[in-house]
């Protein structure tokens, strides 16, 4: 008798655990279609030909971004230094003379850029023990002093050709920096969700005792997640800067904030070890969708930060609530 | 001698265990010191000595805020806007207006206390890691801080920059009101049971909820007091300035944190004090300043405090549990 | 005094007490015995206040009572002292034992002079000569204990509860400890005791209550009892069946792991021990006196302060835990969820994890396989679950054990270190994985058994270690081995007190 009725619990426990992971998964997707749904009514040039591909573009260098963060979140961190990352690339687009025979150059230093900015963290958080958000966050302010540094915060220069028009221009009517962003998304759900490196990320950030334990080279595994993101994070400069088109010492202000935002509403557990590059590039669109909304329904650009800020705590509170374990 | 010494940092009730906190950061202060000495006539002079003894009143306002949330162990990542919103509505409400003067102050520290409060209560009712909370918080009141900032930013009437600057004797007396509220502090934190709960909570809260202690107030009130620090902050930055602005706060958030640590504060909570942080904050603004004489070039600076702070942090590393 | 009938209470998948009767009087000492998971802590729990029972009611001093919180019963006069103890390290042991309960002066300051007094006399009366103004995370846990007892000693105590006090501390402190529990006694103090200890019940207690499976077995009067008749009221079944038969003595098998003057900071001093091909040797001692510690060296989870280790013949100063996985070893330990599974993986990838590399492609992992490998440990040890994909965070303790095992059973080729292999399993999974372990054995593994259940160690292991607060002390093999010679070289030789 209470064998059976424990067999019943268990099949109950399984039953109720698949239709929360279900409900986790798809929740996503549903908001985001209730969302464009709201937002088309309330605003009917929301769903617009030329409205879309303008979210599109600005998905774009959050996309890139945002896959990094998932990374860095997955293995139990975070990573607050992306936004000084793509300013500091965005800088160095316009280092040199504006022309496209710089472009190689350019694309060398910036991946550099965003290798030393990653292995640094990775450094830092591993060995010295640095809290992520801390290590990240001072790694923001010497990039900014940086750039200060070298410019002394008058910058000059053009970007070449060459970003702009991968920045905002387009191939048969879809944008490039979408298309890069794709191909760049196809490679890390491989890297994420299919290959080994990926399966030890999500040991190491789901249990960083028991991945040590299991043999992981659990320091490794956590700068290899920092440099990936550094990288993508200077990539998404790249992009950005080919898109504004001038030069900027500001450009990837606030996608620090916008990136884990996103990773949060797409489904990433800041408690490590859980999430989908899927999921989180659907959270970067419905916060592209948020704050272009915002802009069609009149209100004030910094309405923007306002509803940021609110979603990012609601997003999480949320998730505490449905990550209770069965 | 006792009874002063169980009030430092790191103190059960002895000196010997208060010793290992806070001696590097008075060995280092007098290395500066030397340094400073040598490098420039200027700077061993009574003038500059007091002129850094000014200028750290703001950072080490909200320095103390930043203690008490980091003991209890969380963060408060909101102080930089929170700062910025507060004193824009100071020098905007005052607007000139001499008699506005003492209800806009009341009003913006009461406002402070309030928003901190609000960032605790988020916290333990929605049971969200404070990072997240005070990322989002700081993200929504910089938000409300530059919609605000549409309007004019007002003036303050004159006189009220004796706040940042008055002097009395030559002494700073601004400064001066920071220390003293520095040593209130560490007495609560000693003396009253509530204080203690603060390092309790930080130290384990599962054993503080075993415990029966008052764990909602606790994180409540230590948020709510960052708040009030940074409204004291903003009245000084506003002293200092004339107006208030949307940035003011800005650097202020990772700038708080950093005192902190070096003031022998544990990340993780639960151990440390408020004396270290005042001292971490001299400490700072004697390193900076001694740069300055030192010579290097404005531009750079920057980039110099932040590699200070990568190497503040990058020392104070925690004993890493193995297993 | 306090009296609770028919108490019942479950949790999702297992019922934890069932229609249970217990009381106990003012001026006595009841012990409380069981096995692991006879629903002990879950009594203890609900007498605390920190669980609320699904059915029965609570009685004190004849009225009926509800508590809603620990600090309701606390204020009733109702302290227990956990197993996991409950302090702040950073504090100090004086403010550790007077928190929630602060002496004041007028002003309602802090009085730290009566604070550090009091605190020295209360300790003092425990015999526990600790500086009050230390912190109390410098002391040992032996120590730690003390300073809780005490911090319920100040308060009004009408009711006190010690879950396994004497798990870790010396026998001298046994005593001390032992005289004060008469004090209160004697003063009217009503005590339930909780151990696993056997001697110590039938030294201390009046009463004593067996729980077994979450059921009330009996409650007698300790004088009425024996020892024989006790134990089978714990376990309530012919133990010879529940250990695998005793394999035929080998002598000499080749030593595949030794180690050599082994050194840990702080924890283990001086241990040299050896392992030898298809043996089980077993480790005792009491908590906290170095096994766990020293099985982490070994797996190079910790590091050595001095000392070396053999392996396959070659020397080794130092250990990484990827490096015992490539010579072999593994490690099974103790706390499974915290240390020992990827709870947010299902059974493929935690059976998977320390073998990575074996399912990888050009970089890539060959789910397939893994899924395949899985399936057949589940089938090879009888893992209850839904197939490779089932989430481990659904299975129950002995199936994730097991999942464990299976995990190891894949890397291991010379040593297979187990750390308190049966706790917390049910006995039908217990009598598998003692299988389970013989067969390993057969297949020429060396396992090295911490347990700090007697039975275990008399039962399964060919040769039993003994440490004590960090050294080998002892070394017993084949029918030598016993639970009195084992308990007498774990603990020191004092007579106890009168």
């Amino acid at each position: 008798m209470a064998a059976e009725t424990a067999k019943q619990t268990s099949s109950l426990r399984h039953l109720r655990s698949a239709a929360r992971r279900l409900f986790a998964q798809v929740s996503i997707y549903i908001a985001f279609a209730l969302l464009l749904a709201i937002a088309e009514i309330a605003s009917p040039a929301f769903l617009s030909g030329s409205n879309i591909s303008n979210m599109l573009q600005q998905v774009a260098p959050l996309g890139i971004v945002v896959i990094g963060q998932t990374l860095v979140i997955v293995v139990r961190g975070l990573d607050l230094s992306v936004g000084s990352v793509m300013a500091t690339a965005a800088v160095a687009a316009t280092a040199f003379n504006g022309l496209d025979s710089d472009v190689f150059p350019i694309i060398g230093v910036s991946l550099l850029i965003g290798l030393g900015t990653g292995l640094a963290n990775g450094l830092l958080i591993t060995k010295r023990s640095v809290p992520p958000f801390l290590a990240t966050l001072a790694m923001w302010i010497v990039l900014e002093g940086c750039r200060y540094a070298y410019n002394g915060g008058a910058p000059s220069g053009n970007v070449p050709a060459f970003f702009r028009v991968i920045g905002a221009g387009s191939f048969h009517g879809i944008p490039y920096n979408i298309l890069i962003m794709a191909a760049i998304a196809a490679v890390f759900v491989v890297i994420l969700h299919v290959s080994t490196f990926g399966r030890r990320v999500f040991l190491v950030g789901g249990n960083p005792v028991m991945a040590r334990l299991v043999g992981i080279r659990v320091d490794r595994v956590v700068i290899a997640s920092y440099v990936l993101s550094g990288l993508l994070a200077a990539t998404a400069g790249l992009v950005l800067s080919g898109f504004v088109g001038l030069v900027d010492n500001f450009v990837g202000r606030g996608f620090e904030l916008d990136s884990i935002v996103a990773a949060v509403l797409g489904g990433v557990a800041l408690s490590g070890g859980r999430g989908t590059i899927l999921g989180a590039l659907v959270g970067a669109a419905i916060l592209v969708a948020i704050t272009n909304a915002v802009l069609l329904l009149g209100l004030p650009i910094q309405f923007q930060l306002i509803i940021k800020g609110i979603v990012i705590v609601i997003a999480a509170a949320l998730h505490v609530r449905t990550a209770a374990a069965p | 001698m006792k009874g002063f010494a169980s009030i430092l940092p790191g103190s059960t009730i002895g000196w010997r265990a208060t010793r290992s906190a806070i001696l590097p950061v008075i060995v280092l202060i007098a290395l500066l010191l030397i340094i400073g000495v040598s490098v420039s006539d200027r700077f061993g002079t009574a003038r500059n000595l007091w002129n850094v003894y000014e200028q750290s009143t703001g950072l080490a306002l909200v320095s103390l805020g930043q203690t008490l949330v980091i003991l209890t162990g969380g963060i408060d990542l909101s102080v930089g806007s929170m700062i910025s919103l507060l004193s824009e509505l100071i020098s905007g409400s005052i607007d000139g207006d001499a008699s506005l003067v003492l209800p806009v102050l009341v009003g913006v520290i009461m406002l402070g206390a309030l928003l901190g409060a609000i960032n605790g209560a988020c916290i333990v009712l929605l049971r969200v890691h404070p990072l997240i909370v005070t990322l989002g918080t700081g993200a929504t009141l910089q938000g409300l801080t530059l919609l605000y900032s549409s309007h004019p930013p007002g003036k303050v009437p004159d006189g009220f920059d004796e706040i940042a600057y008055g002097r009395l004797f030559d002494i700073p007396m601004g400064a001066s009101v920071a220390v003293l509220l520095v040593l209130l502090t560490a007495l609560f934190l000693r003396y009253a049971p509530f204080g203690r709960y603060i390092f309790a909570v930080g130290g384990d809260e599962s054993a503080a909820r075993l415990m029966g202690l008052p764990l909602d107030r606790v994180i409540v009130f230590a948020y709510g007091f960052s708040g009030f620090c940074c409204a004291l902050t903003a009245i000084f930055l506003v002293a200092r300035f004339g107006v208030g602005q949307p940035y003011a706060g800005y650097n202020f958030t990772l700038g708080s944190i950093t005192p902190v640590v070096i003031g022998g504060t544990l990340l993780s909570g639960g151990k440390g004090g408020v004396l270290g942080t005042l001292l971490g904050v001299y400490l700072l603004g004697l390193l900076y300043n001694v740069l300055n004489y030192v010579g290097i070039p404005t531009d750079w600076q920057l980039l110099v405090q932040g590699l200070v702070v990568i190497l503040a942090v990058s020392i104070y590393v925690q004993k890493r549990k193995v297993i | 005094m306090l009296r609770l009938k028919q108490i019942s209470k479950s949790f999702p998948g297992v019922q934890a007490l069932s229609h249970v009767d217990f009381e106990v009087d003012a001026g006595e000492i009841h012990a409380l015995v069981g096995e692991n998971g006879a629903g002990k802590s879950t009594l203890t729990k609900i007498i605390a206040g920190a669980y609320q029972p699904d059915a029965g009611r609570i009685e004190l001093d004849g009225a009926a009572v509800r508590w809603d919180s620990p600090g309701d019963a606390k204020r009733r006069g109702i302290h227990v002292i956990y197993q996991e103890l409950v302090l702040f390290p950073q504090l100090s042991v004086a403010e550790n034992i007077f928190i929630g309960n602060e002496r004041r002066r007028a002003t309602g300051a802090i009085d730290y002079r009566r604070t550090r007094a009091e605190a020295s006399d209360i300790l003092k009366r425990l015999g526990a000569e600790l500086d009050p103004r230390m912190r109390v995370g410098e002391f040992s846990v032996a120590n730690q204990q003390m300073v809780e007892i005490a911090r319920a000693l100040v308060q009004n105590v009408k009711l006190l509860v010690l879950d396994e006090p004497t798990a870790v501390i010396s026998s001298r402190e046994v005593v001390q400890l032992f005289k004060r529990l008469r004090a209160l006694r004697a003063e009217g103090v009503a005590i339930v005791y909780i151990s696993h200890r056997l001697d110590e019940v039938f030294e201390l207690s009046d009463r004593v209550t067996v729980l077994k499976d979450g059921a009330l077995i009996g409650t007698q009067a300790t004088a009425a009892m024996t020892r024989d008749r006790l134990i089978s009221m714990m376990v309530g079944r012919d133990l010879a069946h529940l250990f695998p038969p005793k394999r035929p003595r080998q002598p000499d098998r080749a030593v595949v792991l030794s180690t050599n003057s082994l050194t840990i900071a702080e924890r283990v001093t001086d241990a040299s021990i050896e392992l030898r091909a298809g043996e089980i040797t077993g480790l005792a001692g009491l908590v906290g006196a170095g096994r766990s510690e020293l099985a982490f060296a070994i797996f190079g989870a910790l590091p050595i302060a001095s000392g070396t280790m053999t392996v396959g013949g070659a020397e080794h100063r130092s250990m990484t835990p990827a490096r015992a996985i490539a010579l072999g070893i593994g490690l099974v330990t103790e706390d499974r969820k915290a240390q020992g599974l990827a709870m947010l993986l299902d059974v493929a990838a935690n059976v998977s994890a320390s073998s990575l590399a074996e399912f990888t492609s050009y970089g890539l992992l060959t789910r397939r396989e893994e899924r395949a490998v899985a399936q057949k440990a589940i089938r090879d040890y009888g893992i209850a679950c839904r197939g490779p994909r089932t989430d481990v965070a659904t299975m129950s303790g002995g199936n994730l054990q097991k999942v464990i095992v299976a995990r190891w059973a894949r890397t291991c080729r010379s040593v297979l270190i187990l750390d308190e292999p049966t706790r917390g399993v049910d006995i039908g999974a217990k009598q598998e994985i003692y299988r389970i372990m013989h067969d390993l054995a057969d297949a020429g593994i060396a396992i090295l058994m911490i347990s700090s259940e007697l039975p275990e160690i008399v039962g399964m292991a060919d040769r039993a270690i003994v440490m004590r607060e960090g050294r080998i002390v002892g070394e017993v093999s084949g029918d030598a081995i016993s639970e009195e010679v084992i308990l007498g070289m774990a603990t020191r030789d004092v007579p106890a007190a009168a």
